[in-house]
């Protein structure tokens, strides 16, 4: 894949936005076979459909770097955050953060917590009548224990998902509407004046959360650049557990046998990786391309923006088969759900040990009997981030 | 050059690698079971987790910088011996280099 005198990839103008936010998954079936490497016009990047060229691009950051200064992410975030920007710079921003996001730390501190809290968010649902597991237990305890690990346990869930979402849809804002602007402004006026109380308080009393672990290091980085890993782990940490917990209960209830067998053989951990494959909660990641560069014979002139679909990669046929369906059993499954190279997921152990190593047993657990009584119901949504928005469960 | 993984039930694949192939990256050619190297070698993920052979240790050398943080946050215990395979590149000295694999990555 070296740059040679290769012609353009082609264009699609078919393609729109909605066709990918409501049902990529056809889509993307028929650019492996046809287009894997295609400029879609209503994105105005170049999608790269095929599992090895995304794994290409997320480990060769000299070629295809993060620092992409075309994104709203920087106005709703009010900062240029690490999640774009490069080598040194992006490492000592997330190092800062990691020792809040060590197993060590995770197995010590945050699961006990997360297990404590759990079981406390399952008493609260009601038995024998629809509930929505997604509103009323994904999202909610994605949000609690992500408040402690960041240490701004005094932010409400209700707080949390909202800030999430806020800087979620000002980052998506690429139509740049003042709108999306005017809502992530004001979830930063509210975040920064309960982050600088949490600063004293860590200040005072440090603990094992991200904001103590950066205010009291040795060699603290920036203040803003504190405030904004924050915001970065509010904006990430919130949607993509909520959305892996949905889709793995989903796979689960609509795959009894399989339920049955994982139950038996306590395979939770192959359930979680699973359910990121089969809907990986991020879907894609764009990266601009500083040199020229071949991919599949296409040429990539330096400039371009490449977006990585791991969604795609996932079901590519040259690592799985039946990718559509949810199978925990599969033989290998070396997804790209948490990304590669120098960005892959900050929050990858945490996500193993709450939702994967925690939840879902518990879940299963405590309601042996729990029905979805009409999987068609279930809507799935989303381009860049992906899952159900409905999980009309009943609880026995 | 080769190299051998043993598993931790013990079974032993002999792989064929190249000058300047990390261990990680032999590995996933060859699909060995046990190694994972989910960030592509980034030192990100902790997932191609090693513990080179005694006969082997000096050869191979020392943990690199940062290596040993992300060595902590390895999902199985760690010796003296470990490294993280991405960090193993290989070289003439190192042909016939054996690693053990941990029970698990994750």
């Amino acid at each position: 894949m070296s740059a040679e005198t290769g012609t353009l990839a082609p264009v699609d103008e078919q393609i729109t936005l909605k066709d990918l936010h409501v049902d990529p998954y056809p889509i993307y079936k028929r650019l492996r076979a046809e287009a894997p490497v295609l400029r879609v016009k209503a994105a105005g990047r170049t999608f790269l459909t095929k599992a090895a060229d995304t794994k290409f691009v997320k480990d060769n950051p000299a070629i295809f770097s993060s620092n992409d200064p075309n994104t709203p992410m920087k106005p709703a975030f009010q900062a240029h955050t690490l999640m774009r920007k490069d080598g040194a710079e992006h490492l000592s921003e997330r190092m800062a953060m990691a020792p809040a996001l060590l197993p060590k730390t995770i197995q010590e501190v945050w699961q006990p917590l997360y297990r404590q809290y759990a079981a406390e968010y399952l008493d609260r649902l009601p038995r024998g009548e629809i509930v929505d597991l997604h509103k009323q237990l994904s999202a909610p305890i994605a949000a609690r224990i992500l408040a402690h690990i960041l240490g701004i346990p005094e932010a409400t869930d209700e707080e949390m998902i909202f800030w999430s979402q806020a800087l979620i849809d000002g980052a998506g804002n690429f139509g740049w509407e003042p709108g999306p602007f005017a809502v992530s402004d004001h979830a930063n006026l509210e975040m920064n004046a309960l982050l600088g109380k949490a600063v004293e308080r860590v200040r005072a009393v440090p603990d094992h959360s991200a904001l103590s672990v950066m205010v009291n290091a040795e060699n603290p980085i920036p203040m803003s650049q504190i405030v904004a890993n924050i915001k970065i782990a509010i904006g990430g940490g919130i949607n993509e557990p909520r959305d892996a917990l949905s889709t793995i209960v989903f796979g689960l209830l609509t795959e009894p046998e399989q339920l049955e067998e994982v139950r038996r053989t306590g395979k939770w951990g192959q359930a979680f990786e699973e359910g990121v494959r089969w809907v990986a909660p991020i879907q894609a990641s764009s990266r601009l391309v500083t040199e020229d560069v071949e991919i599949r014979g296409c040429h990539i002139p330096r400039g371009d923006t490449v977006m990585t679909i791991q969604a795609s990669a996932n079901h590519d046929e040259d690592l799985y088969d039946h990718p559509e369906r949810y199978d925990v059993f599969r033989t290998r499954n070396p997804h790209q759900a948490f990304g590669s190279g120098p960005h892959h997921c900050a929050g990858t152990h945490v996500a193993r040990r709450t939702v994967g190593a925690v939840m879902t047993e518990m879940l299963f657990e405590r309601f042996p009997g729990m029905t979805l009584p009409d999987p068609s119901v279930v809507q799935w949504r989303g381009f860049g981030f992906r899952g159900p928005i409905n999980l009309p469960v009943i609880l026995n | 050059m080769k190299i051998t993984y043993i598993t931790a039930d013990g079974t032993e694949t002999v792989v064929e690698a190249r000058e300047g192939d990390s261990v990680m990256q032999v590995a996933i050619a060859n699909d060995i079971d046990g190694i994972i190297g989910e960030c592509g070698g980034s030192m990100m993920c902790a997932t191609c987790h090693c513990y080179v052979d005694d006969a082997w240790a000096e050869k191979t050398g020392p943990q690199n910088d940062g290596e040993s943080d992300l060595l902590d946050c390895a999902a199985s215990e760690t010796k003296p011996t470990s490294r993280l395979s991405c960090q193993i590149k290989m070289r003439p000295e190192l042909d016939g280099l054996v690693v053990h694999l941990p029970e698990t990555q994750l």
